[in-house]
């Protein structure tokens, strides 16, 4: 495996964990009891993220982990609509999509 | 289970009387201090000594008050973060926060003077496009509305 490739899959490990941790503090918002443990378990997550991420960019130029990074809109948009149930219309997947495409073009050439 | 959902509805229907304009100025509160947070970690990496010792950056990481000001900014950005998902739908609020990255495009091409070309420029006219598109759905997901349907 090359490191381009282990940078590469560590960075879309990194999204994963992002939608999880994020579905984990919107837990601990919407229910009445054991918020503290949902609370806990997100910032496990996030800070276990971080780490992997610093990982990652140690095979990855910084511009091509953050412009891959921008996959967190989709996970956690996804994530919301499964897990949470969110409602998610046309439109809001729309402008998930104009703004990951954004994001790329502004931070792929940083 | 259907007492753990019947929660989740009571909670839902408690935030849809909330503000929406609260809502905003939090929502703003997260961009800024993204923003912030953006910008002044950087400054803080810049300023660690060009040694490459793992064991020297630690310690001037520790010394650092930018760095401990990043850590301020980051418990400030988590709190704000919980009360934002409490009045919205993490769908429609994660979204908005990318606006952070077009304040710090803009900072960085003025008081960073870094360059900018027409790609990037291209790519804030998408991210704002695809905010307007999110501003325009509902804040937080209507259980009740949804069932009726």
């Amino acid at each position: 495996m090359s490191q381009t490739f282990i940078g590469v899959l560590l960075v879309v490990i990194c999204t994963l964990l992002e939608g999880i941790g994020q579905v984990f503090l919107k837990k601990s918002v919407l229910r009445a009891v054991r918020w503290y443990l949902w609370i806990s378990f997100g910032v496990v997550i996030l800070s276990l993220e971080t780490v992997i991420y610093t990982k990652a960019l140690l095979f990855l130029d910084v511009g091509v982990a953050y412009a891959i990074s921008s996959l967190n809109l989709i996970s956690i948009t996804l994530m919301s609509r499964c897990l949470l149930r969110e409602k998610v219309t046309r439109k809001r997947w729309i402008g998930v999509c104009l703004i990951f495409i954004g994001v790329g073009l502004v931070v792929a050439r940083t | 289970m259907f007492k753990t959902q019947r929660v989740i509805r009571n909670n839902c229907m408690s935030v849809r009387k909330k503000s929406p304009i609260r809502l905003a100025a939090r929502l703003l509160l997260a961009i800024l201090i993204g923003t912030a947070l953006q910008l002044v970690w950087k400054s803080a990496v810049l300023a660690l000594p060009d040694d490459g010792s793992p064991w020297l950056n630690v310690q001037a990481i520790l010394h650092s008050p930018l760095f401990i000001f990043v850590i301020f900014l980051m418990a400030c950005q988590f709190f704000n973060w919980l009360m934002v998902l409490r009045d919205a739908d993490l769908s429609y609020a994660q979204p908005i926060t990318s606006l952070s990255y077009v304040s710090v495009f803009f900072l960085s091409v003025l008081y960073l003077k870094e360059a900018a070309d027409l790609i990037q420029m291209t790519g804030i006219i998408f991210v704002l496009a695809g905010v307007w598109f999110i501003s325009q759905t509902d804040h937080v997901t209507q259980f009740r509305e949804r069932e009726a349907k």
